[in-house]
């Protein structure tokens, strides 16, 4: 394709004019960023150290009692001792109140100490109104990821008792806290060397830590898993400004059909655009990085202690080259939703949920063990997050580093060709097409049928997070399918007034079907085993993927039969019914049959929500939408999916390692899967009303 | 030499789920000579614009052909669009450029040399009487003034096929005045121009043929005087009603 370089210089000088015109999104994106976020760094910083300074120099006012009170007193004695010792204040002051507990809770005592004996403190406290909340000290400590001291008959306790929800309290418990633990400590060494301890207790069996990372490769790797991240909430809030006027704006405006009926072409309107949005997030990211620089200099944003990440120019320059395409993704994306959107407003709110989604695979330097030599190298912008992590603590896999920019230029390319064949969508572009939809019952479940399995996945995390993770397997499984799967799917059937005979693809299928099933499913299983096995030898795969194929989360205690029921027949039922089911409907006219079945099989992956979960069973996913279409029935794919878990279950049972196979059976398998698709292939009865191919149109 | 416009079986069908395969346009055709206006009359839905649009490049036609100097619409549509100057009232402009920096964008990326844009655009501003507000910006302009930047814009480049989709909806008796003396003008220099309007006065006053679109099909294509003659009716409302109850007789429908 031959591109016009001057017509696109032109169409970008005036994207970006237009753009620099617009006081009000350079305020609001650019001038307020930068003068809004120093201010109110300044302010809390100052405001903070005021507060440090105030607490540090305050005497705080405590108050004792108890039938131990005096052993209290005996302790704070020595603290005072030890700490002007030291040279430094001692800064409690005992006041004599009449009920401590009340005096705490109306703020004239920072906090009560409270001398009791082993037995009084395991009584369960009285909770009354006027008793601070005891979970402060205790819950409150735990939380924090400190231990209860252990309790010992006939050893008096001492029991700070403080306020978290006041600071003078809370500043006063820690420092009391810590002189309480020196006495303690320095009366233990005074017992054992007063009972004949031959030397001086505190240098028994000195614990040393030597960090043999660099401080510049310590600070890369907190720096590197964050810093892409970071990067790409500004080039995606940044680009935004551009991309959601670029396109959705022009429509609004009228100014698309002015262009598109000039003599410049798509591919140059694209190209323009892209790279007006590709301009502005590269440089407000660039802005906003040197602004957070400026703000460490000032020291307005604190950094850990020895933090000391030193980027030399070439590894600078290296990273800037791994980020521009993914700088370009960004904008592709960008673009993509500002062309799908009718509108300015409908751009601005798609753009929420792909600000999510698009900072989430940044986020891959934050899992445990991840290295760019795995299968993240071909994940894009994961894979530069990955690798800009590693460069930062000095190690530099230059194959993969190259795998990486190959990737996410090519990612970018391919989202900038849709982003042409956005403009080239007449439904999008052009008033006449869009009129002539009437919008029914079937036409608004296709638009929006990603949009309600996206909520189905949020409310399947949800309860993931919150409900199942502890409930028993047979909970978890009612739950995901009966209520969230099932449910959702049938409401969205009852909602936008659908045939559940036509949603469901309920249809009877030829007898031979039934045996390429029964001959596939197996083959399917370990054909998945085979393929992540080959592409191991080039990309590592993550063991846990691999796992994952035989993973069968047999639950222990819980009957074979139950087993099968709850893992293979509920699964194979509901799982098709809302997948190849409800979503292959919503999609069949959206997508040509080959990425249909790819999307469905991948959104089916996505709802397996473990990490290393996604790519095994989209793979299955895929298989069984192929099914699906082939078949034009939901029935052979329900038998193929129940099946292919009865094989993981019984591999698991027996204890066959399915990811400990060798080449012959699983080329046999991958032989006998082909022959179960040719059967199926030969016999098609294809899904009907599936996406006219452009012949039709 | 073949005519500038050029419309053979044009012909557009969308997918509508609840209707089924809707025929916007059903097998148009028409041609259109070097200083003529012809005019395409119809009622909203007729299928003008979709025509129109199919000739602009917006939509790519179902089946048939349109070529614009002889450049057929599908295969090469960049130089067909460089051909023609699109102007609608749903064209709208870029709100925060002056009308200068319009006239010189859209001469540039229409294919003008670099060398020769700010002439051109100095000249279509004296042609239109922009000088006072050359250097405004478009949204700071009169509706009037703004008709004026589009109508320049359009023929920035000097395109020898103008199509103007409903040009005058929208404006007040003047501007629309205004806007056909212009269209005259452009035909007295001898452009070929494709001018769509439901508004019987303007088809009368302006085009030398006139197309009766109904239901996405041309009923009659001819001079008024040749209309007159056929219909036996001196009102070009009458004769526009004559070919569609017509039309609707034929199909047994209704309008």
């Amino acid at each position: 394709m031959k591109v016009d370089w001057s017509a696109v210089a032109a169409l970008f000088r005036n994207e970006m004019r237009h753009l620099l015109r617009d006081r009000r999104t350079i305020v609001v994106s650019i001038f307020l960023p930068l003068a809004v976020i120093p201010v109110m760094l300044f302010s809390s910083h100052w405001l903070e150290q005021r507060r440090k300074a105030r607490l540090e120099q305050a005497t705080f006012e405590i108050s004792v009692e108890g039938s131990q009170a005096e052993t209290v007193c005996s302790l704070l004695a020595e603290a005072e001792r030890m700490q002007t010792a030291r040279g430094e204040a001692f800064r409690f002051r005992e006041t004599a109140v009449a009920v401590p507990l009340a005096a705490l809770a109306e703020k004239r005592v920072a906090l009560v100490l409270r001398g009791v004996t082993a037995a009084e403190a395991l009584v369960a406290p009285t909770e009354g109104a006027d008793r601070p909340e005891r979970g402060a000290g205790r819950a409150g400590a735990r939380a924090r990821g400190e231990e209860r001291e252990p309790i010992v008959e006939g050893v008096p306790v001492v029991e700070v008792l403080f306020r978290a929800d006041r600071d003078d309290s809370q500043a006063a418990a820690t420092t009391m806290r810590r002189l309480l633990r020196e006495v303690r400590t320095e009366r233990r060494h005074a017992v054992l060397v007063a009972a004949g301890f031959p030397r001086d207790p505190a240098t028994v069996l000195p614990v040393t830590r030597e960090n043999l990372a660099t401080s510049g490769q310590v600070a890369g790797l907190t720096l590197g898993r964050l810093v892409t991240a970071l990067l790409l909430l500004f080039m995606l809030s940044g680009g935004a400004v551009v991309a959601i006027d670029s396109l959705a704006g022009e429509k609004e405006r009228g100014t698309l059909e002015t262009l598109l009926t000039s003599g410049v072409g798509r591919q140059e309107i694209v190209l323009a655009k892209l790279l007006a949005i590709f301009s502005v997030a590269l440089l407000i990211a660039v802005i906003q990085v040197a602004n957070l620089l400026v703000y460490v200099g000032f020291e307005l944003i604190p950094v850990p202690a020895g933090f000391a990440a030193a980027v030399p120019p070439q590894v600078a320059a290296l990273l800037f080259l791994l980020y521009l395409p993914v700088t370009a993704l960004v904008a592709g994306g960008l673009l993509l939703l500002s062309g799908y959107a009718k509108s300015y407003k409908e751009a601005q709110l798609n753009f929420f949920p792909v600000f999510l989604l698009g900072v989430l695979p940044a986020l891959a330097p934050l899992l445990p063990g991840v290295s760019l030599r795995s299968a993240v190298v071909l994940v894009p912008i994961a894979n530069a997050a990955v690798a800009v992590k590693e460069i930062l603590v000095g190690v530099f896999d230059w194959p993969l580093l190259l795998v990486t920019l190959v990737v996410n230029s090519a990612a970018a390319a391919l989202v900038a060709r849709l982003s042409i064949r956005a403009l080239s969508n007449e439904r999008l572009i052009s008033p006449a097409a869009a009129e002539s939809e009437h919008v029914t019952g079937a036409v608004a479940f296709q638009r929006h049928v990603l949009r309600n399995f996206a909520i189905m996945w949020g409310v399947l995390l949800v309860a993931a997070a919150n409900v199942t993770t502890n409930a028993d397997v047979r909970l978890q499984i009612v739950i995901n399918l009966g209520v969230i799967f099932l449910g959702g799917t049938l409401l969205m059937v009852r909602a936008y007034r659908l045939d559940p005979r036509e949603v469901f693809a309920l249809r009877p299928v030829r007898p031979v079907v039934w045996l390429a099933v029964l001959i596939g499913a197996p083959a399917g299983l370990l054909t998945g085993v085979g393929v992540f096995q080959l592409a191991n030898h080039f990309v590592p795969v993550p063991p846990e993927m691999m796992e994952a194929f035989g993973e069968a989360m047999l639950p222990e205690g819980l009957p074979f039969w139950q087993v099968v029921i709850f893992l293979c027949v509920a699964p194979g039922i509901v799982e098709e019914l809302t997948f190849r089911g409800a979503l292959l409907h919503g999609l069949r006219k959206r997508f040509h049959p080959g990425v249909l079945a790819l999307v469905v099989g991948l959104v089916f992956g996505v709802f397996h929500t473990s990490l290393f979960r996604i790519a095994p069973t989209a793979f299955i996913g895929i298989m069984l939408s192929a099914v699906t279409l082939l078949t034009g029935s939901i029935f052979p794919a329900m038998l193929w999916h129940a099946l292919n878990n009865l094989v993981a279950l019984g591999a698991a049972r027996f204890g066959v390692p399915l990811e400990g196979l060798d080449a012959p059976p699983l080329v046999a398998a991958a032989l006998i899967l082909a022959a179960a698709y040719w059967i199926l292939w030969r016999t098609r009865c294809v899904y009907p009303d599936l996406r006219p191919g452009r012949g039709r149109q | 030499m073949s005519q500038p416009v050029v419309v053979q079986g044009l012909t557009k069908i969308f997918f509508d789920d609840a209707r089924g395969e809707v025929r916007a346009v059903d097998g148009v055709d028409f041609f259109c000579r070097a200083g003529e206006i012809f005019g395409l009359l119809g009622a909203n839905g007729a299928g003008k614009t979709t025509t129109l649009r199919m000739i602009a490049t917006v939509l790519a036609p179902t089946a048939g052909t349109a070529l614009v100097m002889g450049h057929d619409v599908q295969r090469e549509a960049e130089a067909a669009r460089r051909a023609l100057g699109f102007y609608s009232a749903t064209t709208a402009l870029y709100p925060r450029l002056t009308a200068r920096e319009t006239l010189e964008f859209f001469a540039r990326i229409n294919g003008v040399a670099a060398a020769r844009v700010p002439a051109r655009a100095e000249e279509l501003v004296a042609r239109f009487g922009l000088g006072d507000y050359a250097d405004t910006r478009v949204d700071k302009l009169s509706t009037g003034m703004k008709q004026k930047v589009s109508i320049a814009r359009t023929v920035a480049h000097d395109p020898p096929v103008l199509v103007f989709d409903e040009p005058t909806v929208g404006l007040d008796v003047l501007n629309a005045l205004e806007m056909q003396r212009v269209i005259a003008e452009f035909r007295r220099e001898g452009k070929a121009i494709i001018f769509s309007t439901h508004i019987m006065s303007e088809a009368e006053r302006l085009c030398d043929r006139i197309a009766i679109i109904h239901r996405g099909r041309i009923h009659a294509c001819d001079t008024l005087e040749n209309l007159r003659a056929a219909t036996g009716k001196h009102y070009l409302e009458d004769i526009f009603i004559h070919y569609v109850e017509l039309a609707n007789g034929d199909g047994g429908g209704t309008p």
